[in-house]
């Protein structure tokens, strides 16, 4: 090692960008049947990294290093196996010749086109004959770099749900010898929708994270936006739900900086010094809020950006628009009912009508125990009491609100809660 | 010369490799701020071990993946004590890593 590079010069989540950007040029050599190995030769190329970056120091441009780890790694491969597999369909007898084989990897495993390659990978995740939990586990796990932990944690699931749901998704790709291409216009818009419910999760994942103590963080949002914006700037596919949840993620990240204290303590929406929401991002959500009417349908995302919108709109807490807010919930229940959006809904209720209405509204969720290992129901429930002063009741909820989080910084929020009831 | 032994889980997520890198970098930031660090290398895993004569050659040199060596650093300390106290900062105790300090001997001419 020459010079030591400085610590910056590491960008943030390399790892996890650079994953999906090899497994999709790998997918589409050796195709979507054999996801499994592009996984394999993806997780053995950054191992390898690692352990030579790791006392070497970063090289010039580890892309590009990766990228050509990877061709050999896959050439590799490909003259091991070569006469007992089936790679991607238009180019498996090219692979299988020692005279083409080098030229059509070198070929394919590089990034000239890398956005319509991860865009196409995107859509390769999502089959019909996959269930919409799978597509989009597999997205998180093949073009985000999410570990199977990480997922069933942005899934509020175990381990082994994952770890079977991609099992059988691998097996799915493979017995339908899916593509490596976009689906036909007719199929776009419904897969589309599961793509994005992918992105809105790994946005979701920035906000609560598995395995730091810190409770935002800013980089899965960046990727979250990232991978969104791929998909609103290509032109085959721009499609107004896209933008909405654009706009509702960049409403949401602009309170990124006035969502913790100094000490890092989680301030509320009630508490956040609305001076220090970005103004940068909310002008871009109001941006994509304005694209997204080109939209045939109203998604879901419309709906959440509107929400989002009404906040941002207001001065202060007190103006608040709850009525809107109500509204939009409604509408939201109704076009997709889901015990969650019912309960944010039962948190407006209360803004509007009082903490009795609100506990009423929780009361009559249907299939509430869906949320029995969410930390918000039973969170909600002691806010609710102790406006209400029931305060032995509100603190048991709390408690158990503190068992079912595994984040420090809302553990920490509910301790307060419990100790301002002064008991 | 710190030589670093163990094989660290095979199965890091792309974010435990990016958090990993980042702590390594750290310390050999540390160390080069320091005038310490001289230079290291990382180990390809393999090798051959060799006995008696050159026929005598084994896929080696160890079997066992905690004594695998994965590459080494050379520093700069006055002594043992110094050379272990930098050592504090070595990332990977809690992934089952270990470090062998020697010293490189030096004849003065």
């Amino acid at each position: 090692m020459s010079a030591t590079p400085p610590i910056d010069q590491l960008v943030d989540n390399l790892f996890r960008r650079e994953w999906g950007k090899l497994i999709s040029v790998l997918t589409k050599l050796f195709g979507p049947q054999n996801l499994q190995l592009a996984e394999d030769v993806v997780q053995e190329t950054l191992l390898k990294a690692l352990h030579t970056w790791k006392i070497n120091g970063l090289p010039q441009n580890p892309s590009a290093w990766l990228f050509t780890a990877a061709r050999n790694k896959a050439i590799d491969v490909l003259r091991r196996q070569k006469t007992q597999q089936q790679y991607a369909r238009n180019i498996t007898p090219l692979l299988q010749s020692e005279y083409s084989l080098s030229p059509t990897v070198n070929e394919l495993v590089n990034d000239a086109h890398i956005d319509d390659d991860q865009l196409k990978m995107m859509f390769v995740c999502c089959q019909p004959q996959l269930s919409a939990e799978a597509q989009v586990a597999v997205i998180l796990k093949t073009l985000c770099g999410f570990s199977v932990a990480e997922i069933a944690k942005a899934f509020v699931t175990n381990y082994d749900t994952i770890e079977k749901r991609l099992y059988r998704a691998r097996q799915s790709l493979k017995e339908n010898k899916v593509c490596f291409d976009l689906p036909p216009r007719t199929a776009l818009e419904q897969r589309l929708e599961n793509v994005l419910t992918a992105i809105y999760l790994l946005f979701n994942e920035g906000y609560s994270s598995t395995h730091h103590d810190n409770l935002i963080r800013k980089d899965l949002v960046a990727e979250a936006i990232r991978l969104a914006e791929l998909i609103s700037n290509s032109k085959l596919i721009n499609t107004g739900s896209a933008h909405a949840l654009l706009a509702l993620m960049y409403f949401t990240a602009s309170r990124t900086d006035a969502r913790l204290d100094e000490e890092g303590n989680i301030l509320l929406l009630k508490e956040q010094d609305r001076g220090k929401w970005n103004r940068e991002m909310t002008g871009k959500a109001i941006h994509h809020l304005d694209a997204s009417a080109v939209a045939e349908n109203l998604s879901k995302y419309h709906l959440e950006a509107g929400i989002a919108f009404e906040h941002a709109k207001a001065i202060n807490y007190e103006k608040t628009n709850w009525k809107n807010i109500l509204h939009y919930y409604d509408v939201l229940l109704t076009m997709y009912p889901s015990p969650l959006i019912a309960l944010n809904r039962a948190i407006a209720v209360g803004e509007l009508l009082g903490p009795a209405e609100s506990i009423r509204a929780i009361e009559a969720i249907e299939n509430i125990t869906l949320l029995d290992k969410y930390y918000l129901l039973p969170a909600t429930l002691g806010e609710q009491h102790s406006k209400l002063r029931q305060n032995e009741r509100a603190a048991v909820y709390f408690k158990n609100a503190i068992l079912l989080t595994a984040s420090p910084a809302v553990k920490k929020l509910l301790q307060q809660k419990i100790d301002a009831l002064q008991l | 010369m710190l030589i670093f032994h163990g094989c660290p889980d095979v199965t890091p997520s792309p974010e435990q490799m990016q958090a990993s890198m980042t702590e390594w970098m750290a310390w050999i930031d540390k160390l080069a701020k320091d005038g310490r660090y001289v230079s290291g290398e990382p180990l390809m895993t393999g090798g051959k071990l060799i006995k008696g004569n050159i026929k005598g050659v084994t896929d080696g040199p160890y079997a066992e993946g905690k004594e695998v060596v994965g590459g080494y650093f050379i520093i700069n300390a006055e002594n043992y004590d110094e050379a272990v106290a930098l050592c504090a900062d070595y990332p990977d105790f809690d992934k089952d890593g270990s470090i062998q300090v020697r010293q490189v001997m030096k004849m003065d001419m």
